[in-house]
């Protein structure tokens, strides 16, 4: 069994690891209010029911819609 | 001597077809999991000189994970084998030779021993199988990378439903039914690094 690399350099902070994405600031917004909708689900403990839907479903919903 | 690379940086090499979006997705949220910075061909703009870019990609990169799980030609019936992944993994492989200390290259696969027949030449390379799941996609960045304060397979895979489960409002607001394209690529980084900065161990399972 191949030994895992560990990764000595320091966390890098929200900031860094977003620096090269090019998102404007009212697309951040909108993705905020996700962000914080999940951060809540997983503070609260709250059990994730959210299924993941294979891509054909996905079309399917899209195409329905 | 070449400019250090960024030491959070991974490049992601992968197939962008509808089969393996789970897992690209699995493979953005579970890098950003590991404090690690996903980045993909797609970031750059296309043009002229694009082999070039992608080098200069995958040398600012201190890692790079190269999935050759999609070895299968499509049913379409002008199908052609996917090149630019080994094409990418070679340019890779060359630059890893040359400077060792600087990147260190994975190989992905979902089946184990295909590898061996696939690209024979890779032999004494273990890639590490994620059986095509978005579970085995974390479970083996858990198994080939490691650091502190890194989350356990479960923690990521709440975190990996979530990130899944927006992919088709993100789609819808960006206009296309291609969640590889820039934007939505960008808008899942996004999120995915704002979940990862949340501590980990406040979410214990």
């Amino acid at each position: 069994m191949r030994k895992p690399i560990y990764i000595t350099a320091p966390w890098p902070t929200h900031e860094e690891m977003v620096k090269h994405l090019r998102i404007s600031k009212a697309r951040k917004k909108e993705l905020q209010v996700l962000v914080d909708e999940f951060k809540a689900k997983l503070s609260n403990q709250e059990e994730v029911t959210v299924t993941s839907i294979g891509p054909e479903k996905r079309r399917k919903r899209a195409s329905a819609a | 001597m070449p400019p250090l690379p960024d030491p959070n940086a991974v490049f992601l090499n992968v197939p962008y077809d509808d089969e393996f979006q789970n897992l690209y997705i699995a493979y953005i949220v579970g890098l950003y999991q590991l404090g690690l910075v996903p980045h993909l061909a797609s970031e750059i703009p296309s043009g002229d000189r694009r082999l070039n870019r992608i080098f200069d990609l995958i040398k600012s990169c201190r890692y790079s994970i190269h999935d050759l799980s999609r070895v299968e030609l499509s049913v379409t019936p002008s199908a052609a084998p996917r090149f630019n992944m080994p094409l990418e993994l070679g340019m890779t492989i060359t630059w890893a030779n040359l400077y060792p200390s600087r990147h260190t290259w994975f190989v992905w696969e979902s089946e184990p021993y295909r590898l061996q027949r696939s690209a024979s030449d890779l032999n004494g390379t273990d890639p590490y199988i994620h059986n095509g799941t978005p579970e085995g996609v974390l479970r083996q960045l858990c198994n080939a990378l490691r650091r502190d304060r890194t989350p356990s397979v479960p923690q990521m895979l709440k975190v990996y439903r979530l990130v899944d489960s927006a992919l088709n409002s993100i789609l819808d607001k960006n206009g296309t039914r291609n969640p590889y394209d820039r934007s939505v690529f960008m808008d899942l980084c996004w999120l995915s690094s704002s979940l990862a900065a949340f501590p980990p161990a406040r979410h214990s399972v």
